[in-house]
């Protein structure tokens, strides 16, 4: 008898040593999968109940904190804390929003380490509170202000569109306001039911409030491209001061029978700052065709353009030319229409902002970027983002002529009604009209402007794009629509970056 | 010959050394959960200190008096597998902690109750019978309408007055009982009885048949309670203690063989069987409806990793249950591997301590009774454990010691009681401590001293 229960001794340790087996697969071998699994929101309900540092303007504006959850007004909620966004709408596509449910996007996706603490630096800077339950959550700082901001969101009033401005010295991002926009607190509330239901509604919303235009969308640029192919062609030597074009109303371009009209149908012509200013389309048209598919598309690489803006907040989308050099080999048509911005051409407005700031920056376009430092719940600063250039598409000799051009856009072109600033600084721009619909079709054009000041060394550089989605719009230019709204930023930015 | 006490006191100091450590490892982690939890201190340190070592230094004391020759293990592992669980419901929920703390109070009183009750453990075997008959009732009273409820999808609760209990748990150590008085007496006679047909060896029925209708009416009550986990348990108490008394490898063959088949059958007969063995396999695939539970657990556990989140630091409040049959998980998380590895180890010690005491006994029944008592224990354990972790489909028995619960912290200390006393008896027949008389025979001999006198006074 002795014999079986030393064998049963026997299987318990078998059992037993099976169940130790099965503790280690679950702790120690896939334990990383488990803990990195979506389904898990284990991580995130520990941070709901523990504090997640600020996101802080470069004006001292709180845009992102969290606050201690009032029991006595929410007995339901189980958590300790709620993510909330003070400034409600106005800097959606910048914060993101951080929920229990649905993840979180935008800053509060790529820089949730810091501020929550769990950056590896801000543990050991805390080694000393290892026993005094140290709050370790860290802050991000941004270049954006909100005065700039608000006076975005106040000139695009309820127009669908967006604002950029920028440093064109450092690619620091003053101000970016996409219209439509959202509330993250309501996304970000605890009640999974109501969170849900709006979350859905933002996202069966065909006017998508949920991805930014500024940055997460382009556009037909219209007019506003024509900085583009008239830099490449003073870059490359085939287009100067002195070029000149005949006055026409009309060209047939290779490969087609269809001819090339001006805006409105003018007559249009003259040297090469007559017809930038006044923004005449055939004279572009001929340029894009003699400079070539190649040397264009060679050119607008060197823009920037069909790659991913390298920016720091997720999901910037690519300028694109709207196909290859190989592709325009066979319809010259094509580039000549593309080559004034119309077409498949698709413009970012972020982008457009970066490439007024090139030509502002003597032909450096610095890399754009939201975000000034994060810091140490301390306020010791983790990371300060150093500027840096991202391309340069022209020589110093180029900007300088391309500035002289789009000062001439200013003084007596299509943006002479709307860009005179406060105290008499020059403003240099270029305008973009872009025609959406085919001649017949309702009438639809999204207007742009493209402006930096003062001229002679600027400090800022915008891009503004309203929606061509309605009447009000399309009827519009880009100089009269888009105009006014870079005149506000300007004089507003002007007044607070030295 | 004059015994020494020295074994006896040897043993006793050990236990009493042990049982102050688990006091406290107990207090240490009730402090450390509370500091994690709330940053504070306790406010009722001092009152729960004193309520745990009192509790346990009482049934040491219990234990010294009256069965002093008992293993020493048996007390201070229990007691820190209970501590431990107490820490973790208590962290759970202040409300269970209190209810807890009054079950420990009375399942301690048990513990001192069985002690004194069964003095010598060989008196059990002629109740053996009338511990089938309590088993089997046991087992049938959550049927009885009016006295019955159903409650997380099993029907093994009874009502009576302000208390609700499961009978189940105490119906174990009946039947354990029953199976050990029954397999000590008649175990030559059931192998003696074997006929052989074709390859098989098949028992005499006769013999075995108020084994074999114990075992069935219990598992087929079980199965309509839909109670698998117990049914389990009971299946494999019957063919373990067959095995031991009859010393027959066929019987744990044919045993295995019944079971695969009923296994079989109740799978494709129940839907729930069949619902359990899918999360088994793959809980992912209902993870936001039946998986979740399993689900929650692993994430606790990996949440936990080597060394665990910290007591108090962890959220063990997101798996459902985690007081109760998930309380493992809750350890996991919080205690990580190191906790996990610790109380599997204690499980292993309690197991072992259990059939030490079975092999040293000299009597049939102690060692039935002894196996029989400790099978219970360690595979309740390891099916709940074995659930969790997702070694076996997850059945629900509570963790014995460990899970919330009055009827299950009551009939375990009671089982414990039982197993001290195997283990004390057999001391005293080794005649490694004095075999001192019983209460019982302490007033028998009063009795006969008084009835001498008076017979001399009167002569």
């Amino acid at each position: 008898m002795n014999i079986r229960i030393r064998h049963l001794a026997l299987a318990f340790i078998v059992l037993y040593a099976v169940l130790f087996m099965q503790l280690n697969r679950w702790q120690i071998f896939g334990r990383d999968a488990l803990v990195s699994d979506p389904r898990n929101n284990r991580v995130t309900i520990k941070s709901f109940n523990a504090t997640r540092g600020p996101i802080i303007t470069a004006d001292g504006v709180v845009i992102a904190d969290t606050v201690k959850v009032d029991t006595t007004l929410n007995p339901n909620d189980r958590f300790q804390f709620q993510r909330q966004y003070p400034t409600g709408d106005l800097f959606a596509n910048i914060s993101g929003y951080y929920t229990l449910g649905f993840g979180a996007t935008q800053l509060e996706r790529t820089y949730t380490d810091i501020l929550s603490g769990r950056d590896p630096r801000q543990q050991i800077n805390s080694v000393g509170d290892l026993f005094t339950n140290a709050d370790l959550s860290g802050s991000v700082h941004l270049t954006l202000r909100h005065d700039l901001q608000k006076v975005a969101e106040q000139a695009l009033a309820d127009r669908e569109g967006s604002a950029v401005v920028l440093d064109p010295r450092t690619g620091a991002v003053l101000a970016m306001y996409s219209n439509p926009t959202f509330d993250p607190n309501e996304v970000a509330q605890h009640n999974g039911t109501a969170a849900s239901k709006v979350l859905n509604a933002l996202q069966d919303d065909p006017r998508q409030p949920l991805l930014a235009n500024a940055y997460q969308e382009r556009y037909m640029p219209g007019s506003a491209f024509k900085v583009l192919t008239t830099a490449i062609g003073i870059e490359t030597g085939t287009l100067n001061m002195l070029s000149t074009f005949e006055q026409a109303d009309k060209w047939v371009p290779p490969n087609t029978d269809n001819p090339i009209q001006n805006y409105g149908k003018k007559i249009c012509g003259g040297d090469l700052a007559e017809v930038f200013r006044r923004s005449c389309n055939i004279p572009f048209a001929q340029a894009a065709v003699v400079l070539g598919p190649q040397v264009i598309t060679d050119g607008l690489a060197k823009f920037g353009l069909e790659k991913t803006i390298p920016f720091d907040l997720p999901g910037a989308t690519a300028s694109t030319f709207g196909g290859t050099a190989q592709s325009f080999e066979d319809s010259l048509a094509l580039l000549a229409i593309h080559g004034f911005g119309q077409g498949s051409v698709q413009m970012v407005p972020l982008h457009m902002a970066a490439i007024a700031g090139a030509v502002a920056n003597g032909g450096v376009m610095m890399t754009p970027h939201v975000v000034a430092d994060t810091r140490t719940h301390d306020d010791v600063v983790l990371e300060r983002t150093q500027p840096t250039a991202w391309t340069t598409p022209m020589t110093q000799a180029t900007a300088k002529t391309m500035t002289q051009l789009m000062i001439g856009v200013v003084d007596n072109g299509t943006a002479s009604c709307c860009l005179n600033l406060k105290n008499g600084v020059q403003a240099a721009a270029k305008t973009g009209t872009a025609q959406l619909n085919a001649e017949g079709k309702k009438q639809r054009s999204h207007a742009w402007i493209i402006a930096f000041a003062p001229a002679q060394a600027p400090r800022v550089a915008v891009a503004v794009m309203l929606k061509g989605v309605n009447d009000t719009i399309s009827a519009g230019t880009g100089g009269k629509l888009a105009g006014p709204v870079a005149e506000n930023l300007l004089n507003a930015a002007l007044t607070v970056i030295p | 010959m004059q015994i020494q006490p020295t074994i006896a006191n040897a043993r006793r100091n050990t236990e009493l050394g042990l049982v102050v450590l688990a006091a406290a490892i107990t207090s240490g982690a009730y402090v450390l959960a509370s500091l994690g939890k709330n940053a504070s201190i306790p406010a009722r340190i001092g009152p729960f200190m004193a309520f745990v070592v009192v509790l346990l230094i009482l049934a040491h004391i219990v234990v010294r008096l009256i069965a002093r020759g008992a293993d020493p293990l048996l007390l201070p592992v229990a007691a820190l597998l209970h501590g431990i669980g107490f820490v973790m419901i208590a962290r759970l929920s202040d409300r269970l902690a209190g209810l807890q703390a009054t079950w420990t109070l009375v399942a301690i009183g048990a513990f001192v109750v069985t002690l004194l009750a069964v003095e010598r453990v060989n008196d059990l075997q002629r109740y053996q019978f009338t511990a089938l008959a309590i088993g089997v009732g046991l087992l049938l009273m959550p049927m009885v309408p009016g006295l019955g409820f159903t409650s997380g999808g099993a029907r093994i609760w009874v009502n009576i007055g302000p208390m609700n209990f499961q009978p189940g748990e105490f119906a174990k150590i009946a039947l354990a009982v029953f199976f050990a008085g029954y397999l000590s007496e008649r175990s030559e006679l059931i192998v003696q009885g074997e006929r052989t047909i074709g390859p098989f060896t098949l028992p005499a029925l006769r013999h075995l048949l108020p084994v074999v209708v114990a075992w069935g009416a219990s598992v087929v009550v079980m199965v309509g309670q839909r109670d698998l986990g117990s049914s389990l348990l009971f299946f494999t108490l019957f063919v373990v203690m067959l095995w031991i008394a009859t010393e027959k490898t066929s019987y744990l063959v044919i045993g295995t063989a019944l079971f695969a088949a009923g296994a079989v059958v109740a799978y494709q007969m129940f839907d729930h069987v069949q619902s359990r063995v899918e999360i088994w396999f793959n809980p992912w695939n209902s993870y936001t409806t039946k998986g979740y539970q399993p689900i929650q657990a692993v994430f606790a556990l990996a949440t936990g990793g080597v060394s665990g989140t910290g007591l108090g630091l962890g959220d063990p409040g997101a798996i459902p249950a985690a007081h109760n049959d998930f309380i493992f998980a809750a350890i996991g998380e919080e205690l990580g591997l190191l906790g996990g590895v610790a109380v599997l180890t204690a499980f292993v010690l309690l197991v072992g301590a259990g059939l030490r005491s079975a092999l040293r006994a000299d009597r049939t029944f102690d060692k039935l009774l002894a196996t029989g008592l400790t099978t219970i224990l360690g595979v309740q354990a390891f099916i709940i454990i074995g659930g969790v972790i997702r070694v076996v489909p997850l059945t629900g028995v509570t963790l014995p010691f460990m899970s919330y619960g009055g009827s299950s912290l009551v009939a375990n200390y009671v089982l414990l009681a039982l197993l001290l006393r195997i283990s004390d008896s057999t001391s005293r027949r080794l005649n490694e401590v004095p075999d001192s008389p019983t209460l019982a025979e302490h007033f028998a001999i009063r009795r006969a001293r008084k009835e001498a006198l008076s017979a001399q006074i009167s002569g």
